[in-house]
């Protein structure tokens, strides 16, 4: 039997329904005063693109009950033995993030590029003909790095700015900025449980006055991002 | 460009969280999907997502 692993959370466990992925059977693997939640799945079982969505509903289950540590989804053990081995291996790391991430959830704040400010602002300009290929060439390598550049400084002006407005200390703050052609800011923040939707009302309500990106604010989520003790 | 719908966005960014966050466990062994290794079920799910946002652009323009 493979365990299908989910959310690592202290001893003991809560109480909470058994019921894992697809209906088949939650366990608990117990080591170190650490516990790992996870499902008991046949090594043929193949995952689905609804089990990804599926874990994410079972971690918010288990977060909701006790703190919680979400586990990289695809995360399986060969036995119950394996698993409360790594728990063991890795057991101060984990008590320490699990102190970290207690009581609260994280927030996701997107910002894409709006049309105009998209990537039609990183267009070169044309060049004239009678210039050359070369240096119509470079021109327009020159033309594109510059426009990278003030998106790139635009976008860590917007993450400050989020940053400050909401007085939201450093280490509780993740963020990447221009990942990909929409998107200027990708950012999640740590934030009590008990005061998530009030935060995530002042994050949307701040993003919207950004007048070049379209805001996507997202959660409250478990803490996926700051679970990690890399 | 390419427009996300917030729909998107939102599904790739958790999908970006459940494949590429949360904690590593040492001695995992990573499940495959139909003989295709995890990480490609990610990839998957964002080309689904772009299938889903081109689709939609080819609606509006039509």
């Amino acid at each position: 039997m493979t365990l299908l692993a989910h959310a690592i959370a202290a001893a003991p466990p809560a109480a909470m329904s058994h019921d894992g992925l697809r209906g088949r059977s939650l366990a608990w693997s117990e080591a170190g005063g650490l516990g790992l939640w996870s499902t008991e799945w046949a090594r043929d079982m193949k995952l689905e693109r609804p089990d990804a969505l599926a874990h994410h509903r079972l971690v918010e289950r288990i977060c909701a009950v006790q703190p919680c540590l979400p586990v990289r989804f695809g995360t399986a053990f060969a036995t119950p033995d394996e698993a409360r081995a790594s728990l063991e291996k890795r057991a101060a790391a984990l008590h320490a993030a699990l102190t970290r991430v207690a009581g609260k959830s994280e927030l996701a704040l997107t910002l894409l590029w709006s049309k105009n400010s998209g990537a039609s602002a990183l267009r070169p300009p044309s060049v004239p003909e009678a210039d050359g290929p070369g240096r119509r060439y470079m021109e327009a390598r020159r033309a594109e790095y510059a426009a990278l550049a003030t998106r790139r400084a635009r976008a860590q002006a917007l993450v400050d700015r989020v940053i400050s407005e909401l007085a939201i200390e450093r280490p509780l703050v993740w963020h990447q900025t221009c990942t990909s052609e929409d998107v200027a800011v990708s950012l999640a923040v740590l934030v009590p449980t008990e005061r998530a939707l009030e935060r995530k009302a002042e994050l949307e309500h701040l993003a919207a006055r950004f007048a070049d990106v379209v805001p996507v604010v997202n959660g409250p989520w478990p803490p996926y991002t700051f679970a990690g003790t890399e | 460009m390419t427009e996300l719908t917030a729909e998107d966005t939102s599904l790739l960014e958790l999908v970006d969280r459940l494949l590429n966050k949360g904690v590593v466990l040492a001695g995992e062994a990573t499940i495959s999907v139909a003989g295709i290794d995890l990480i490609y079920l990610g990839l998957n799910v964002v080309l689904a997502a772009v299938e889903t946002i081109e689709k939609a652009q080819e609606r509006r323009a039509s």
